[in-house]
């Protein structure tokens, strides 16, 4: 279990490697832990009652510190060296621990429930989603601090997956929020991807406490107030550096040393200090977040333009910033201009506007690219925007809210904050710059009208190479690189014999005298020849224009990009996708998608081939935030809308005869996705389904999206429009095969095979949604404890297989036949004309 | 071109006259005037004279009378003094103090205005001399400019960065022909490129001193640009600073979108009845006129400028399908409100009170995205529909040839063909006899080729008259010729209506023809009718590339059937010159020659089509019943591959348009120098914390 601790090693209190029991020795994660819980104590000094287990507080203090001193450092050193296992082992049974224990909790089986636990917290199996449970679950502030420190061990991915669960804690459980606190604080310090996301995920949970604020719940605004005032930078390994001490005492002299970061952008004490200090920031306060200016991303830091920053870039080091340039700045101002163009555009009525503005608004931002910003969503490849081509942006269809699809193009990096940013290049810069040289060149190229030789191979050469030489028509200094080797290939053409294809190319060959005659009838059989190839793409329609940019092949528009983007010769060069999301809460779509990450996870455990496609979802406050695009997948409503055809049609005209081995591959992945998104649907209780919320992939794959009607909350108040348990159209069998036939029966045992596993794992599940709900508003929880119960139900633990297969057949049979799912269509099509 | 502070300004001097006059008293500053005229020293005996005096508000109107009186020999005699004046103007602006810095550089303004003035009527004198002195010139000059960027790039007031570039702004227009003045050499080899490429990338400097910044721009590009190497073409044409360039294109935009709105005012149909109209029609008669031409005049300098961006900066193409809003910043500048003195983009929404945007400005027709070519493409449409006018004329042939320049350029082209960059282009159209005046101003979002044909279609329909402008006809179809080129290299399928173009051309063609004895008195008919005929020749050997359906390629040769007594009687004409010797000959016969195809398909298809009216036994035939009898017979026809016709002769400025460009930069000037002579030197002093 003690795989990996990626521990920073600038932190010296976890990286302790020393096994021993010495308490001098322990004495690290204790003190780090004081050290790094003092803040929200300290933060609640303006509250009368410091503490919410005061009245047990000297008992919870001892026991917490025997937890220190008896389970910490196994934890910590549990590999280290025999003699360490040893003293694990033996813990359980020796005195100390357990009478600790049971003098604090004042149950009789207290000491072997511990005991238990204990072993349970130091066996392999333990691991994120049980420490949440417990952490969630246990009343014990001993538990809560020893999983609170034990989190330090696990890896940061682990725990990053939970982090909603964790920060939802921490906002609504005064008791966890002091467990947590000090692995929250020492992660926001190494990680300013972690200090982000954690500050949009408080922001965005906190709302709801917002309008009843009580001392209990004010832990969570003022943690993230600390991020975003930066005041959770990075320790500083020096002890002598003023900020480490800064460091070692936190209260007063933490915000001070803020204080003095603020003061340098707008103060004027006069001083030799200020003025440095100006002529760093100065810009960089005149600049931030205006789009404007061309620096809105750039937060001042010159420690890469340093001597040093060079001096590391020759020889491969990676640079440091330690000028204090505020971390977060630049990252935070990004997304707010998404956001802001967002909000922009939900002013607009129709699409058409929204698209020009978008177009406008974008290459406003582009004017600020590259910058040492980062699509957060993608936060699993280390990159850098640099630009974002402004005309393939398309805004979603959706008629109140604004939602927009971006590409992005990034520069891969080796790490965001120390690899230097990209250089600027400029639109066109596969043309050379008409520049005053290149004129006399041409010009004394025009007056001893030198007819060249053949072929130069730079571009300069070329001037003389086509100049004017006699009837040849001179256009080299316009023509770009790909012009030239059109101009080659020609030149080749001329030597060969031109084939009729190449003809078009062939008007130029002016010294032929001999008369060339072409065939009017092949140019008309070649004009029509090009309108046969069979269409792939949608048309461009101005009232749905992100059909026909979801429907191009990912990798067609990738190569697109790069061809005319200035940064596509680059080899780190990437093309990313995003949908911003603004005006929409995705607090439920984040959920959604942990649960379906679960469901996923637990089905290739389980080694059942349920397809389902859980897409990222980046929550930036409680109204707006990222989904991660799914790439090469266009809606079943757009499917039907510009095929016009039934979506077995479709599939026969996408994948090939119903015979053929494609269009098998094809209808297997339909089944298993079809499968894994029915039981997802029945266990969630998706709504809301109809065929613009569900997407079809260039294989086969159906992907729900939306989950914005989940659980207890449906769309019409609830009036129960869907009440099958899943949607699962006749069209859809279609595909399958139709009633009876083999897929659809291994659709129906994909089913029971997911859900048996889906059950076998359910504590995995079901604690995630459990501890969302706390204190929510969300919708979705409309029936408070009873959403959870309901949930609980439908995973049917009591049922055998036998029954949960009839279960399942009756679910199926009911689903297709539901007159309520083709209601529900038949309703969207006349509201919102989906089909 | 007129601006708040200098309209306030003579106001107040007259109420001062007025008060003065009773008493009688003069201006401080104006005793010093004279007594530095008549000889005396002052500063002698008085160590801050120079301080001091230049505390005092500069009276450049006197000051500028005054040298007015003077005779080449009493200039030459004050040399002493002027020199002195300007030495000491130079030493002020090291100053701190801003109204000191200012009334330096309008010193020097008026005294090198005055000079000027004074040598182009009397030659008696050099005016390096004169001013600042042989000896210290060099070493003056340089130093003068340090200061003036120091000012233009620091973060000073903004009146006084006005004042600098009006400095400038003096110096470059002194000379009505620019190349002719030799304080330019100075500011050859002391370089404010930089400051003013600042200037631009800055967007509230942008706002404020854009106009004076891209002028001052264009006109050092102008110095001697034929004869020697000028450091500000090279420096315009290689740079690639992206802020700057978008500035630019920016200033350019916002001055274009300024013109285009007041003529949609101008034209607007009032909504009331008939009386309200014929009000309307009288008023325009005498105001809007006139106001338009005015109008147009200062946008000859902007169409200038966006002319030497286009031709010598290659990075430049980008920014001319960057869409931007036409209002500023989306957040508000920083810095506190800033006065605006310059005399332009003090259009309401520049001003930063609204900088935020509210729902209303988002919503607003006039506040929509756009982008330079899509305000560009408008003006054209305005400024082509009346080329009586030489200004005009000029105007539109500037627009013509800067488009020309865009058809060329290979990544223009590109954006412009770009089906994700639909934009709504309101051309509009000139009321003519036989059409009523429809102004679309709800056009459909289209490619900008689409509207750059358009506009292409418009002219040649709108200018067939006697007096016909063959030059811009010349020019307009080699847009369009260049524009299908690169269709055809490149395969671009555009979703246009070609029939259009067809039609136009053959109106076109029927228009020459009539009027053949009278246009050939002139003009080379043969030439245009080729190059005519040369696009109907691009769609009929090419058309396989770039026609957007097959069907297309039948309505051509449906058109051609259609009109064939057009080109038969366009053929025989030209027939008739070669046999004859005379001046036309040669282009008559290259005329015939590229006729070669269009009459192959009238001889193979007239027959055929004949004949199946004959067999089907009818009168006519209905244009499916044509384009049937065509698709059945095309495996027939041969044609013939002509050279060269995707071959143009690529724009160079340099023989051919070096007069017109010259014409034109005179132009520019006088225009600029009628302005500055009409407010004087803006004073900035009003809006100096004191």
């Amino acid at each position: 279990m003690m795989a990996s601790r990626p521990l920073p090693s600038h932190n010296p209190s976890h990286t302790n490697p020393d096994p021993d029991n010495d308490p001098c020795q322990c004495s690290p994660p204790g003190q780090a832990s004081t050290e790094c819980a003092l803040p929200p104590k300290d933060s609640c000094d303006d509250e009368p009652e410091p503490s919410p287990a005061d009245c047990q507080s000297e008992q919870s203090e001892s026991v917490r510190s025997a937890l220190r001193l008896n389970l910490t450092p196994p934890v910590d050193t549990s590999e280290q060296s025999p003699s360490s296992q040893a003293v694990r082992c033996k813990l359980p049974p020796s005195g100390k621990t357990p009478k600790r224990l049971k003098h604090k909790s004042s149950k009789p089986q207290g000491s072997k429930q511990c005991s238990w636990l204990l072993r349970l917290f130091e066996s392999k199996l333990f691991d994120m989603a049980i420490a949440i449970q417990y952490l969630f679950h246990s009343k014990e502030p001993g538990v809560q601090s020893y999983i609170g420190n034990r989190m330090f061990s696990f890896r940061d991915e682990d725990v990053d997956f939970f982090l909603p669960q964790l920060l939802n804690m921490y906002i609504q459980m005064h008791d966890v929020a002091e467990a947590i606190h000090p692995y929250l604080v020492s992660r926001c310090r190494r990680s300013v991807e972690f200090s982000i996301k954690a500050s949009w995920l408080l922001d965005a949970y906190s709302e709801d406490i917002l309008n009843r604020p009580s001392w209990k719940t004010s832990q969570g605004l003022k943690l993230k107030n600390m991020i975003t005032n930066e005041e959770l930078s990075p320790l500083k390994e020096h002890p002598t550096s003023p900020s480490a001490t800064n460091v070692l005492s936190p209260g007063g002299q933490a915000r001070r040393h803020k204080r003095s970061q603020s003061d340098a952008t707008g103060i004027f004490n006069p001083g030799p200090l200020k003025r440095c200090l100006s002529a760093i920031t100065g810009k960089q306060v005149s600049t931030s977040g205006d789009l404007a200016s061309g620096h809105a991303f750039d937060n001042g830091c010159i420690c890469h333009q340093s001597s040093e920053g060079v001096l590391n870039d020759l020889v491969g080091r990676q640079t440091e910033c330690h000028c204090g340039a505020p971390r977060l700045r630049s990252q935070l101002d990004f997304i707010n201009a998404f956001m802001t163009i967002g909000s922009k555009l939900q002013q607009l009525q129709t699409k058409e506007l929204r698209t020009s503005r978008l177009i406008a608004e974008l290459s406003l931002l582009n004017l600020n690219l590259p910058a040492r910003v980062w699509l957060p969503i993608h936060s699993n490849i280390n990159h850098h925007v640099v630009r974002i081509p402004p005309s393939q942006a398309v805004v979603l269809n959706s008629k109140e809210k604004a939602p927009y699809l971006l590409y992005v193009e990034v520069l891969e990096c080796t790490d965001v904050y120390t690899a230097p940013v990209p250089n600027k290049l400029l639109e066109n810069t596969l043309r050379h710059v008409r520049s005053e040289e290149d004129l006399t060149a041409y010009e004394k190229a025009e007056e001893g009208s030198s007819s060249g030789g053949t072929g130069g191979s730079s571009p300069r050469p070329e001037f003389s190479v086509y100049g004017h030489n006699g009837a040849e028509y001179d256009d080299a200094d316009c023509w770009s690189q790909e012009d030239d080797e059109i101009i080659q290939q020609y030149r080749g053409a001329q030597r060969s014999k031109p084939s009729a294809d190449c003809l078009s190319q062939l008007s130029a060959s002016a010294d032929s005298k001999e008369p060339v005659f072409i065939a009017a009838g092949d140019i008309r059989r070649r004009l029509s020849e090009s309108f046969q190839q069979p269409k792939t793409k949608f048309e461009r329609d101005p009232e749905d224009p992100s059909a026909a940019a979801m429907k191009e092949p990912f990798d067609e528009k990738v190569r697109r990009i790069r061809e005319s983007s200035p940064y596509g010769h680059l080899p780190n060069w990437k093309l990313l996708s995003v949908i911003i999301k603004c005006g929409d809460d995705l607090r439920q779509e984040l959920l959604a998608y942990q649960v379906l990450k679960q469901l996923q996870r637990i089905w290739t455990k389980e080694h059942v081939p349920l397809f389902i496609t859980p897409y990222h979802i980046l929550v930036t406050s409680d109204d707006s935030g990222m989904i991660e695009a799914i790439v090469d997948a266009v809606s079943i409503h757009q499917v039907k809308k510009h095929s016009k055809l039934s979506l077995l049609e479709y599939f026969i005209r996408e994948f090939g005869p119903v015979t053929s081995e494609e269009f098998m591959a094809a209808q297997t992945n339909f089944v298993q996705s079809c499968a894994g998104y029915c039981l997802v649907s029945y266990l969630l209780q998706v709504k809301d389904r109809h065929n613009g919320n569900i997407m079809l992939d260039a294989h086969g794959h159906i992907i729900h999206i939306d989950y914005g009607f989940i659980l207890s909350n449906s769309p019409g108040k609830n009036l129960g429009f869907e009440t099958s348990a899943f949607k699962l159209t006749s069209e859809f069998v279609e595909v399958m095969g139709g009633i009876g036939s083999d897929m659809f029966e291994y659709f129906k045992i994909l089913m029971l095979q997911g859900l048996v596993a889906a059950r076998k794992h359910m504590d995995k599940i079901v604690p995630l949604v459990e501890i969302m709900q706390t204190g929510s508003q969300l919708p979705c929880f409309g029936k408070g404890v009873g959403t959870i119960n309901g949930m609980k139900e439908r995973f049917h633990l009591n049922l055998t297989e036998e029954q949960l297969q009839l279960l399942i057949d009756n679910m199926v049979d009911s689903s297709i036949n539901s007159l309520t799912t083709r209601l529900y269509d038949g309703f969207q099509y006349l509201t919102n004309g989906i089909l | 071109m007129t601006s708040k502070p200098s309209v306030v300004l003579p106001k107040d001097k007259l109420l001062r006259k007025g008060s003065h006059s009773k008493m009688a008293l003069k201006e401080k500053i104006v005793q010093i005037y004279e007594a530095l005229f008549r000889g005396e020293d002052p500063s002698t005996g008085n160590q801050n004279f120079w301080d001091e005096f230049f505390l005092l508000r500069v009276n450049a109107q006197y000051l500028e009378n005054e040298i007015e009186k003077l005779n080449g020999e009493q200039v030459q005699a004050l040399k002493e003094t002027i020199n002195s004046m300007i030495y000491h103007s130079i030493e002020t602006l090291k100053d701190e103090h801003p109204i000191r810095a200012v009334n330096a550089m309008h010193t020097i303004s008026a005294l090198i205005h005055a000079i000027f003035q004074k040598s182009s009527s009397d030659h008696g004198f050099d005016i390096i001399n004169v001013l600042i002195g042989f000896d210290i010139a060099e070493a003056q000059m340089q130093i003068l400019i340090e200061r003036l960027n120091q000012l233009l790039t620091s973060d000073r007031p903004l009146s006084l960065k006005s004042a600098a570039l009006s400095v400038l702004m003096v110096l470059i227009t002194a000379k009505e022909n620019v190349s002719q003045n030799m304080m330019l050499e100075y500011v050859m080899i002391n370089s404010v490129f930089e400051s003013v490429v600042q200037i631009l990338g800055n967007p509230e400097s942008r706002s404020s001193h854009g106009h004076d910044a891209i002028l001052l721009l264009t006109l050092l590009v102008q110095y001697r640009k034929y004869e020697s190497a000028n450091p500000y073409i090279v420096k315009l044409s290689i740079l690639d600073d992206e802020l700057a360039l978008h500035g630019f294109a920016q200033i350019v935009s916002s001055l274009l979108t300024d013109f285009n709105r007041q003529y949609r005012q101008s034209t607007a149909q009032p909504e009331g009845g008939f009386f309200a109209s014929l009000t309307n029609m009288v008023g325009s008669m005498f105001v809007a006129e006139e106001k338009k031409t005015e109008a147009m005049k200062a946008n000859d300098a902007v169409l200038l400028a966006l002319y030497e961006a286009i031709h010598l900066n290659r990075n430049f193409i980008t920014t001319l399908t960057q869409s931007h809003t036409p209002s500023t910043p989306t957040t508000p500048p920083s810095s506190p409100a800033s006065h605006r003195s310059g005399p332009d983009l003090n259009s309401p929404n520049n001003l930063p009170s609204d900088a935020k945007p509210d729902l209303a400005t988002l919503t607003d027709s006039a506040n929509q995205p756009t982008n330079l070519l899509v305000t560009f493409l408008e003006y054209c449409s305005i400024v082509m529909q009346d080329i009586k006018d030489v200004t005009r004329f000029n105007n539109a042939k500037l627009c013509l040839i800067i488009l020309t320049i865009i058809a060329e350029d290979q990544y223009a082209n590109s954006l412009m063909h770009d089906v994700n960059m639909n934009y709504r282009v309101p051309l509009h159209k000139m009321p003519m006899r036989h059409r009523k005046v429809t102004v679309d101003m709800k056009p459909a979002s289209r490619p900008l080729a689409s509207a750059l044909l358009d506009l292409i279609v418009e002219f040649t329909q709108s200018h067939m008259m006697k007096n016909i402008p063959l030059e811009l006809y010349l020019r307009s179809l080699g847009i369009a010729h260049r524009i299908l080129c690169y269709q055809k290299k490149c395969r671009v399928r555009l979703q246009y209506p070609w029939k259009e173009l067809w039609t136009a051309l053959i109106n076109l063609l029927k228009f020459v023809m009539s009027n053949e004895s009278h246009l050939l008195k002139k003009h080379d008919i043969f030439h245009l009718s080729s190059q005519m005929v040369n696009i109907f020749n691009l769609f009929i050997t090419f058309g396989d590339t770039f026609l957007p359906n097959p069907s297309s390629y039948d309505e051509l040769y449906y058109e051609i059937i259609r009109m064939h007594q057009v080109f038969d009687n366009l053929y025989s004409m030209a027939l008739r010159y070669t046999t004859t010797e005379g001046q036309w000959k040669e282009s008559a016969v290259k005329l015939t020659n590229t006729l070669v195809n269009v009459r192959a398909i009238i001889n193979h298809f007239s027959p055929k089509v004949d004949s199946w009216a004959a067999a089907n036994s009818l009168s006519s035939l209905t244009e499916d019943q044509v384009l049937e009898v065509v698709r059945s017979n095309y495996d027939t026809l041969t044609l013939k591959l002509q050279e060269n016709l995707d071959q143009y002769e690529r724009y160079s400025e340099k023989p051919k348009e070096a007069s017109f460009f010259t014409q034109m930069v005179r132009q520019v000037i006088s225009d600029y120098r009628k302005s500055y002579g009409v407010t004087g030197p803006k004073s900035a002093l009003q809006e100096l914390p004191s």
